[in-house]
């Protein structure tokens, strides 16, 4: 039986949601020196606009919800969920208010697209947006790729003990130190270590393709904040392809596989473990089965002749797999090339290694690879149960900074969360099919989104149905959060309605 | 993701039209010189019934010119935004759309005016081989060129500040100015009576 929450509760939420909403204003302040430093002005009256209203909210719902009760369990994830709904309702205002959006929704998309670090985008005419305006999209893909819960346990949570709740319901639960604020920044130094050096090659190279040495710093850290949250997004319409350029792609593969990768396993390494990268069960299941995709998906259009050269067909085969499996969403080919040039087997394996994505506690999205190897370690495990004598005792291990026992406990929630994602991959598929796309462009689609990758083969656009937008909407926000927490916000508003009081 | 070239009907029927008005120079040209003028959208639908063809190709010079040695790389969109963009007022019409050109850097080098947020970037005419998947450029879709020639002059693009946002700016401003206070007085008031 569900209890009604009490007031109490309604405070600690919205105290907290206030506090992150506060986090998101002052976020668009890099975003509006930008457009300062550019003349951007009617950019720059949009942002002062976007922090108003953030500050506005964030705290006026302070001053009314103070109370200094601490966050519980139920209150971390409902405040995770609710102020990504609130970040992206307001966060969404800068794009709507740079007329290069068709309606607030399409504007609502992109910044939930851009939190989630899906890279999915309804934006027009991006070739001729405001550098302050790309900023933000930037940024705010990155700021997701780290959580946007962790930059306010960074810098506005000061050691609230309930506060890592919050984190763990941003689908986050890795504490690589005893105290969750000390995580948050821990996550920041790794981040910001690899934006100082991913950022900086890719502006150098930029500037030896010939680009002018603003737009190559430009370019550099955008499409470092691209790659690293696995969020996909660029700064022109043509994404990666722009560049044409391997050394570009190079660079780009490394910090995409970088940014897929768990901030433990960061840590762990950061820390002197190195021999974690080859030993743990993520980074092998992700060899396995990048290699398996790419493996078929060279065959296949290897089969279908479309790239004429060995080399160049393995360099567009892997660009665009190693993108598709750690959620990231670059591409060098044509949104529509998908369809034109790779045909249903290359949307199909694409569509699976999106579907499996990145690691957990990572920027990325997906199943997961550790859950992968977990499920893929238990089917191991009963095989070799059914081969052996009664009376044996077959346990199975994994190497996850640790030997950790597989039990049967871990299989079921590993098995509770994938059958959670298949289950809403299937439904984005039939309900893009119902609105009359073929199967296949539509589960590729709907994956994308609830993955949280962002590749398109031509279903998104401004002129997708509204209702199938929300979808995709809910779809982003769900497969970041990984179903929990919305679960616990969807637990509350029922209970506020239906609960014993 | 790369978002080049709409999907939708409705989007491919602005595109269409804006397209043909604008080709009809174009086509004369392109007649003279025996060269088929072709669209992003039709090139990206059909790759392969193109691939190896001689096009002819006009669009906005977007970005930037990327000198590689003797060469360089152009992007050239024939979108809806093509002669005007969302900053100068032109209404939505969907996603950019183009081409990739690899050209002669002193050709490209007669491009003055490249689109952006400040800019309507040159208009200009190119004719080529399309690839569908050039082995050159690591199976890039591209179209290389031999010729270009400036259709229409670029240029600036002034984006004035809305009045109306100026007054929502400072009245929001002053909301927030409200809302801070009234949260540090509560948490004063809080301070005092803990002590």
């Amino acid at each position: 039986m569900l209890l009604r929450p009490r007031r109490e509760d309604h405070l600690v939420i919205g105290k907290y949601t206030g506090k992150i909403v506060i986090g998101i204003g002052f976020l668009m302040v890099v975003p509006l020196l930008t457009s300062i430093a550019f003349g951007e002005w009617d950019t720059v009256v949009d942002f002062v606009i976007s922090i108003s209203l953030c500050m506005a909210f964030g705290y006026g719902t302070q001053a009314v919800c103070r109370t200094d009760r601490d966050l519980g369990w139920s209150h971390g994830l409902v405040v995770a969920s609710s102020s990504w709904l609130v970040a992206t309702a307001i966060g969404a205002m800068p794009h709507w208010l740079s007329g290069h959006m068709g309606s607030y929704l399409d504007a609502m998309f992109d910044v939930m697209s851009g939190y989630t670090t899906t890279g999915l985008y309804l934006m027009q005419d991006l070739d001729h947006i405001a550098h302050g305006l790309n900023m933000w999209r930037h940024l705010l893909t990155y700021a997701g790729g780290q959580g946007i819960v962790v930059i306010a346990l960074t810098f506005l949570f000061k050691g609230a003990a309930g506060a890592y709740t919050v984190y763990v319901g941003e689908g986050k639960d890795e504490r690589l130190l005893p105290n969750v604020v000390q995580t948050a920044r821990a996550i920041w130094l790794v981040s910001l270590l690899w934006l100082a050096v991913g950022a900086l090659a890719l502006a150098i190279t930029g500037l030896a393709l010939g680009q002018e040495p603003v737009r190559a710093v430009l370019h550099g850290l955008w499409v470092y904040m691209g790659a690293w949250s696995t969020g996909g997004f660029a700064p022109q319409s043509y994404n990666t392809f722009y560049y044409h350029s391997l050394a570009y792609e190079l660079i780009a593969i490394v910090v995409m596989i970088a940014g897929s990768f768990n901030f433990a396993l960061h840590w762990a390494v950061w820390t002197g473990k190195r021999r974690e990268v080859v030993r743990n069960i993520e980074t092998l299941s992700f060899a396995v089965t990048l290699s398996l995709t790419v493996l078929v998906a060279t065959f296949a259009l290897a089969r279908a002749g479309v790239y004429s050269d060995a080399m160049v067909l393995f360099r567009k085969v892997f660009y665009q797999l190693v993108s598709g499996h750690t959620t990231t969403g670059f591409s060098t080919i044509y949104a529509r090339a998908w369809v034109t040039q790779w045909g249903p087997i290359g949307l199909m394996v694409t569509t699976i290694a999106m579907a499996i994505g990145a690691s957990a506690c990572s920027t990325g999205g997906g199943i997961k690879g550790i859950r992968m190897g977990v499920i893929s370690r238990a089917f191991m495990q009963d095989v070799r149960r059914m081969v052996s004598p009664e009376r044996a005792m077959v346990t199975a291990k994994y190497h996850h900074l640790r030997d950790q026992l597989l039990d049967d406990s871990l299989v079921r929630t590993t098995m509770t969360i994938t059958i959670a994602y298949l289950s809403l991959y299937g439904l984005m598929a039939v309900i893009g099919t119902l609105y009359g796309y073929d199967f296949l462009e539509a589960a590729y689609e709907g994956v994308s989104a609830a993955s949280n990758t962002g590749l398109s083969c031509g279903v998104t656009a401004p002129t997708m149905p509204d209702a199938l937008k929300v979808l995709y909407i809910i779809a982003m926000w769900l497969g970041r959060l990984e179903f929990m927490s919305v679960f616990a916000l969807g637990g509350y508003a029922f209970a506020m309605v239906r609960g014993r009081r | 993701m790369s978002r080049l070239v709409p999907r939708c009907p409705g989007v491919r029927v602005i595109l269409a039209v804006n397209l043909l008005i604008a080709l009809v120079p174009g086509c004369a040209h392109a007649a003279a010189s025996g060269v088929a003028p072709r669209t992003s959208t039709e090139l990206v639908a059909s790759p392969a019934e193109f691939d190896g063809e001689a096009v002819a190709f006009t669009g906005e010079v977007i970005g930037e010119s990327m000198e590689r040695g003797d060469m360089a790389w152009l992007h050239l969109n024939d979108d809806a935004y093509r002669d005007r963009n969302v900053e100068e007022g032109a209404p939505l019409g969907g996603y950019n759309s183009g081409m990739a050109v690899w050209i002669p850097a002193e050709a490209a080098s007669t491009v003055v005016t490249f689109g952006d947020h400040a800019h309507e970037g040159d208009v200009v005419r190119i004719s080529g081989t399309f690839n569908a998947a050039c082995p050159e450029h690591g199976g890039d879709m591209d179209i290389h060129a031999s010729s270009l020639e400036v259709v229409t002059p670029g240029h600036r693009v002034d984006d004035p500040v809305d009045p109306g946002k100026v007054v929502w700016a400072i009245v929001l401003s002053m909301a927030a100015l409200v809302a801070f206070l009234a949260d540090r007085l509560r948490a004063r008031a809080e301070d005092t009576r803990g002590m």
